[in-house]
Formats: C-alpha cells, sequence, structure tokens
C-alpha cells in the first residue's frame, strides 16, 4: 500500500472524497484519482435544495442503568433550524452502533438532508461490507431522522409523503399477552373486547435442544391451544419461537397447531438458512412469519422468491429505517406477502414504523412490545413525547397529523436517563450448559 | 366526484386526446384538479368517456396525497392509473413546492441518461435517424432489427444485423452506445442466434430479443450467451416483472412508464434492486410521461437509462408548444427540472390545436 498525494481542485467527476489524504489499497484501479478528486459539495445544487445538515448527534439512553437495551437516539440539525430524529437501537450492541453511527458522520454532515435515497445507498454501498445488524441500524437511524426532516420540510407526515394512507382510522396493531394462565388469558380476552384489540401474540415455554423429547412437545403445543381456547376464535394469534427451535423440531409444533388457525408462527428457526426455514413452511398450512433480524431488502429476496413466508417482519430500526422497510414491502407485494413490522425497541422506531404501515398496502399488523397495560417504558416515553406514543386506540395506532414523524423530542427530556453502557443481552443454557437459543 | 371538505381531495378529472401531425402518435392527457384548484397532469396512451366516468367514481374522497391508494382502487380502470398517478404527483409536489424526485427521497443522480429511438429499415434511414438524434444530443440509440421475411431466419439475417450495427458504430464513433430493439419479432432461437452474434459488440442490452410467451423460450437466450437482454414494455403487473427476474431471464427491466406511472415503477426498481438489476423505462408517448420519467430517474438508485421518443421537427414543436421544452438532452444526458411537481406548465390553449380527431 503506499499513500496518495491529496489532489485538490480536479474537476470532472462525481467521485465524493473525504477532504485528506486517503490511503489507496490498489484494490481497485483509478480509484485513487476518484479519492483525490474535490469534494462533490456543490454537484447536485442545481438539482437540490439549500438545505444542509449541520450537526449530527448520538444519545444512549437507558432507562435504567443496567438496562440490556439502551436506546440509541439519531439527531440531525440543519441550517434551517428544523431538526430530525431517528432511531438506532441494537439489542446488546448499543456502543458499537453508536460508534457507527459516528462513522456515518462524513455521509451526513454538510449533506442535503433531502435526497435520502442518495445517502442510503452511499451509506451501504460506500461501506463496502455492506449489510450487517451493526450498520444497518446505524443507516437506519439516520435515515430515520433524514425522513423527519423531509417530511418537516416538505409539510407533511411521512406517510402522505409516501402515498398513504390505507386507511385514516390509523394502523391495526397487536400487543403481547402478557397471561400465564387460563384465567388470565380470559381475562384478557375480556379487556381486548372494550378496547377493540384484535390480535396478540405470545412465545412457547422454555428452550429448545436440536431434537425435541415427547414431553417438551406437548408441552408447548398445550401452551399454543391454552391461547386459542381462552382467547376465543374471534383475536388473531401469532406465536412467536424466536428461532429457539431447530427446524426439525419447529416442523412438528407448526404441523401440530395447524387447526389453531394462528395468524402467524413466527421465526421457527434461525434467519440465516432460508432453505431450512422453508422445509418447514412448506409441510404446514400455519402462515409464517420472519424478518426481524434481516438488514436491507436484499436480504429478504430469497424468502419472497422462494415464497417460503406468508409475512415479512423487518424491524425499522435494523432493516435500514423507512427507506428499506418500504422497499421490502413494495418487493413483498407482488408475492402476496404480508408486511408485519417488528418493533421492541424505543418509541421514534416504533413511530417511524406506523408511518410506512399507513401506507403499505400489503400492511397486516403492528407489534409493539407491550402489554396492554401501559408498561414503565410507556410512561417515560409518555414524558418525552408528550403523548402515549404506541399506544392503540380502538385497537389502531392512531396516525400522526403532524409533518415529518411527528413528535418534538427535548435532548433535556433525555437527559434523566444516562447511558448505562453496553449490556450484553440474556445468555440462556440448556441443562448440559451448552447454549441456547432465547 | 363527491362533496367532501378536504381541499387536497380530487375534484375534477379531464382528458385531452392528443396526435402528433407527422407521426401519427396518439396519446391522452390528463388533468386532475382538487378542491383547493391545484392541477396535476399525467399522461396515458388512451381512454374513454366511460373509463373516464368510473375513474371519477373511483377518485371521489381521495386526497391527492393518497397516491398509493389511488392505484388500488383504480384497477377497473387500467388504462387511466398511471396518469393519474403522475397527476397525483405533480400536484403533491405542487403543494409541497418541491419537484417530485425530491417527494420521492432523491435526487440520486444529477442528471438522466438519455437514449433515442431510432428508425429505418436500410441502413441509410438508420444512419440519417441516428444523425438527428445525435443532433439533438443524443448519445445512445435503440436500433429496431431489420423486418423478418420467414418465420426463423439463416445466416444472412444475423449478418445483416450485425453489419448494420457495426456500419452505426463506425459512424457514430467508439463513445456512443447502442441497444438493440427485437419488439418480440424474433423466435426464441433467433433471437439466441443474433444475441451470440453480438456479444462482443457490447450492446448495452437487447431489447424484447422474443415473445415472453414463456419463460422456457426465453432462458434458452439467457443461458446461451452473455450479451445483456431487456424485457418488460407490455407487461402490466410487478408481479410478472418478479418473475423475469426470478426466472433470470433479464438483466434490465423496461416498464413502461404510461401503463405504470412513477409509483408502480419505483416498487419494480426496489424488485429490481435486489436483484442487481437496472430500471429503463419505456416511453414512446408525450412530454408529461417524459417529465414523470425523469423525476423517477432522479428518484431511484438503479435507474440505467430513459428512452425519449425520436420525434419529427413538426411534431417536436406541437410538444414544445403544449408542454414547454421537457426534453433537453445534451451530451447523452437529459436534464432533470427542480420545479415544484413534475415541472411541466400545460398551455391549455394549444391542446385543442392538436386535439385527436380520430
Amino acid at each position: 500500500m503506499r499513500r496518495r498525494q491529496f489532489l485538490g481542485g480536479m474537476a470532472g467527476g462525481l467521485a465524493v472524497a473525504p477532504s485528506r489524504a486517503a490511503v489507496d489499497c490498489g484494490c481497485a484501479p483509478l480509484l485513487g484519482q476518484a479519492l483525490g478528486q474535490a469534494p462533490a459539495a456543490g454537484v447536485f445544487d442545481r438539482v437540490g435544495t439549500k438545505v444542509r445538515v449541520t450537526k449530527m448527534k448520538v444519545f444512549g439512553v437507558s432507562l435504567t442503568p443496567d438496562s440490556d437495551r439502551p436506546y440509541v437516539f439519531v439527531k440531525l440539525e440543519t441550517n434551517q433550524g428544523v431538526v430530525g430524529w431517528g432511531e438506532a437501537t441494537l439489542e446488546g450492541k448499543a456502543g458499537a452502533v453508536m460508534a457507527c453511527v459516528n462513522d456515518f458522520s462524513e455521509f451526513i454532515v454538510g449533506a442535503d438532508p433531502m435526497q435520502v435515497e442518495h445517502h442510503w445507498q452511499s451509506m451501504y454501498v460506500h461501506s463496502f461490507y455492506r449489510a450487517g445488524p451493526v450498520m444497518g441500524s446505524a443507516i437506519s437511524g439516520i435515515d430515520q431522522a433524514l425522513w423527519d426532516i423531509r417530511g418537516k420540510i416538505l409539510g407533511m407526515p411521512v406517510y402522505k409523503l409516501l402515498g398513504g394512507p390505507v386507511d385514516p382510522a390509523g394502523v391495526r396493531g397487536y400487543y403481547h399477552a402478557r397471561a400465564g394462565s387460563a384465567e388470565q388469558l380470559q381475562a384478557l380476552r375480556q379487556v381486548a373486547k372494550l378496547q377493540g384489540i384484535t390480535a396478540f401474540k405470545s412465545g412457547i415455554p422454555g428452550y429448545y435442544e436440536w431434537i425435541e423429547t415427547n414431553a417438551k412437545i406437548t408441552r408447548a403445543v398445550k401452551a399454543m391451544q391454552m391461547l386459542r381456547e381462552n382467547l376465543g376464535p374471534e383475536i388473531d394469534i401469532g406465536i412467536d419461537f424466536h428461532a429457539k427451535t431447530s427446524p426439525s423440531v419447529a416442523a412438528i409444533l407448526v404441523k401440530e397447531v395447524e387447526a389453531l388457525n394462528l395468524m402467524f408462527i413466527e421465526e421457527p428457526c434461525p434467519p440465516e438458512n432460508v432453505k431450512a426455514m422453508a422445509r418447514i413452511a412448506r409441510r404446514s398450512t400455519t402462515p409464517i412469519a420472519t424478518g426481524e433480524r434481516l438488514v436491507a431488502s436484499y436480504s429478504c429476496r430469497e424468502l419472497i422468491e422462494m415464497g417460503v413466508v406468508d409475512i415479512l417482519q423487518p424491524d425499522i430500526n435494523h432493516v435500514g429505517g423507512i427507506t428499506a422497510l418500504w422497499k421490502v414491502g413494495a418487493m413483498a407485494e407482488p408475492s402476496g406477502i404480508s408486511m408485519a413490522p417488528h418493533a421492541c425497541e424505543g418509541p421514534i422506531g416504533g413511530l417511524a414504523t406506523v408511518h410506512v404501515d399507513a401506507a403499505m398496502p400489503n400492511f397486516l399488523v403492528q407489534e409493539i412490545c407491550s402489554g396492554i397495560q401501559p408498561e414503565t417504558k410507556e410512561k417515560v416515553w409518555e414524558e418525552w413525547l408528550g403523548f402515549p406514543a404506541m399506544r392503540m386506540v380502538n385497537g389502531r395506532f392512531p396516525l400522526p397529523e403532524k409533518p415529518g414523524l411527528g413528535f418534538e423530542l427535548r435532548e433535556e427530556a433525555l437527559a434523566k436517563y444516562p447511558f448505562g453502557g453496553t449490556r450484553p443481552m440474556a445468555r440462556v443454557f440448556h441443562a448440559d450448559g451448552s447454549v441456547a437459543e432465547w | 366526484m363527491a362533496a367532501g371538505n378536504d381541499p387536497l381531495e380530487l375534484k375534477e378529472l379531464r382528458a385531452f386526446a392528443l396526435r402528433e401531425p407527422v407521426s401519427g402518435r396518439r396519446y391522452t392527457l390528463l388533468r386532475l384538479e382538487t378542491r383547493g384548484g391545484l392541477k396535476g397532469w399525467g399522461e396515458c396512451p388512451e381512454t374513454t368517456e366511460r373509463e373516464l366516468g368510473q375513474a371519477r367514481q373511483l377518485l371521489a374522497g381521495i386526497p391527492a396525497t393518497a397516491y398509493e391508494i389511488t392505484w388500488r382502487k383504480l384497477s377497473p380502470v387500467p388504462r387511466l392509473r398511471a396518469a393519474i398517478n403522475m397527476a397525483q404527483l405533480d400536484i403533491v409536489g405542487q403543494l409541497a413546492k418541491a419537484p417530485v424526485y425530491q417527494l420521492l427521497g432523491g435526487p440520486t443522480r444529477t442528471k438522466a441518461r438519455a437514449m433515442a429511438a431510432i428508425t429505418g429499415i436500410a441502413p441509410a434511414e438508420l444512419l440519417t435517424s441516428m444523425d438527428k438524434a445525435r443532433q439533438a444530443g443524443h448519445a445512445a440509440f435503440s436500433v429496431p432489427v431489420p423486418p423478418t421475411e420467414w418465420r426463423n431466419q439463416g445466416q444472412a439475417y444475423i449478418f445483416n444485423v450485425r453489419g448494420r450495427m457495426e456500419i452505426l458504430r463506425k459512424n457514430a464513433g467508439p463513445d456512443a452506445d447502442f441497444v438493440l430493439d427485437g419488439a418480440g419479432q424474433l423466435v426464441a432461437g433467433d433471437a439466441a442466434s443474433v444475441s451470440a452474434e453480438l456479444e462482443r459488440f457490447h450492446l448495452l442490452w437487447f431489447d424484447e430479443p422474443c415473445a415472453v410467451s414463456n419463460f422456457g423460450a426465453v432462458r434458452k437466450i439467457s443461458s446461451e450467451n452473455v450479451t445483456p437482454l431487456g424485457f418488460g414494455r407490455w407487461l402490466g403487473q410487478s408481479g410478472d416483472f418478479q418473475d423475469l427476474l426470478r426466472e433470470e431471464v433479464a438483466d434490465i427491466v423496461r416498464p413502461a412508464i404510461a401503463l405504470h406511472g412513477i409509483s408502480q415503477i419505483r416498487r419494480i426498481a426496489a424488485l429490481a434492486e435486489s436483484y442487481y438489476v437496472a430500471v429503463a423505462p419505456y416511453h414512446d408517448g408525450g412530454p408529461v410521461a417524459t417529465a414523470a420519467a425523469l423525476h423517477l430517474a432522479a428518484s431511484i438508485p438503479n435507474f440505467f437509462i430513459q428512452q425519449i421518443p425520436a420525434v419529427a421537427e413538426q411534431d417536436k414543436q406541437m410538444r414544445n408548444t403544449i408542454a414547454g421544452e421537457v426534453e433537453r438532452i445534451k451530451e447523452g444526458y437529459a436534464e432533470l427540472n427542480p420545479a415544484p411537481g413534475l415541472g411541466v406548465q400545460i398551455n391549455e390553449k394549444a391542446l385543442d390545436k392538436f386535439r385527436d380527431r380520430g
């Protein structure tokens, strides 16, 4: 490797270079030249706006000092006084994501925030290694903040910019069924009826080995049956396997519960091997959902192409923000695949998702990782935003009317919850000490 | 269209059928108006009073901003959907005081690569047509295959295709680029032979080398050689494009702007992007659709080239009279228009002069 001389002021190309000496590894002929060219700040002047991002800030926010999933929020400031917020929370990897957001500072500070697709491409493509949850989450946070600014400057809520709403009454959602017994489930059914809630999600008990015993399989099946028996036929039920089952075990469980007509089984196995998931899906009529760990629309292509899933669940804080979630929805639609985005982090990502949901013709239902009763975190969200973000009204998340993502957030409001550092998420093990999925 | 209070609700829809004096090319401009008085323009190949009546009913109560939703509602009038989509985005852009490409997350580029479809049978005719396009600023040309005499072609035909392309390249120089337009006229076997013969000519791509009757036939071409293939000008559904991509037969997809409008092509582009495949919308209509296509180009990452209809001087005058100079080409690229909406000012008074009188 040799260090290239920085050749300032060369015209004639669009390559954007950092304004300092760059290293030419020799892998790509002519790249050295591109690195030497003048920054393209003015290239888009005629067709862009005069709005510029002036500052990028990253906040680690721990609701409790030992939180295992601190929120990561991104704030962009502009020369027009308009600010944008986005969320880049990545469970268990807060520090890495905050560093990655900062790595993108040169991509964003000084840029025209309106051209979000261009910046998305630049962050993804010019990072060379593509995808990956850390980068995906960092891009997600920045992308959401850019959309927030775009909406505010253009004077419209984001869902209108995206061509929505499908339904002005709002976006159908589901809570998690926080109920462990038949009685609790029956009570939940009553409350749901009163509140207009139409769907719940739950999980299956315990951790699963590669092959499972009759006892464990029977217990899991009974748990699912209990949900249907006590929630009744009118409520749609999703069950999250959380990829803790192997394809062999999941296939049996998915088959056993066909008669329950579930809304979906989620992540019946880990997401890296599409063929393995396809083998589960094709032997059962139970709808299969997956997607919360996938980054960029590219990662959903094979699932869609092979007809593996009925429902895709990308997470707006990991997949690449509003831009990427919308693209996955567009890709899924011609294959008859519905969208039920994952949302288990903070309120910014949740609200951003609701905007995209409202504009997707193939949207099914929106998650929020909370129960029918507001939880502690939601009280904090309301304290920050001034309204009960991600609480449903009559079974739907209401659509914000304000431009952008539709909320104001002050930095001082976050100061009460300083970053407590990165913590690992739960680590669970089987009886013999071997590593288990949770 | 029913009464409501939302100033963005669509109130009026009017169609203006036009005909170019020299080429005889027909297209219809659509004018959509909101309750608040914003007007947006779109373009479709043709329509009827009956379809317009249906569309007016279907649009009742829909705000201009809900352009994605409108697409579904208008499924009973598929011929009008693209035009209404363009007109809605034109309105939303005026409302937000932003060009359509900016509404949609662009600009992703500063200008849009352009291509002229040249015409002619004999090489001399092609050369004349190409020269005209070059003078208009074009550097990429779509060239029709010669007419066929028999169902299956022999060696002479294949040599003829190659010979014509070489004459064009020799005249235009090494920096000119070519698309060979099969217009679906060859059988798959002949298309594969032509495609193989031109592998080292480095066409940009071979467009519609054969009819897409089934993928087995099309795959014969793509599996035998590396000349890029383009398909899609007649396909009406985004699922058709998904099939082309998943069957590995298309190197570039060509949804027609007049069939799909801006929003639907954006959805097709999202699909194509995940296959590392580019989009080059097909376009053989009027200036409003050109404007729409250029906004689309600047809003997606995987745009490659926009076909700009080649027009006779008198036709160009007509286009400029009704829509201003939409197609400004320089050194092979079309200029983007940063004015709000589609940025096209329609001269309504002039429309009647060019009315298609059947």
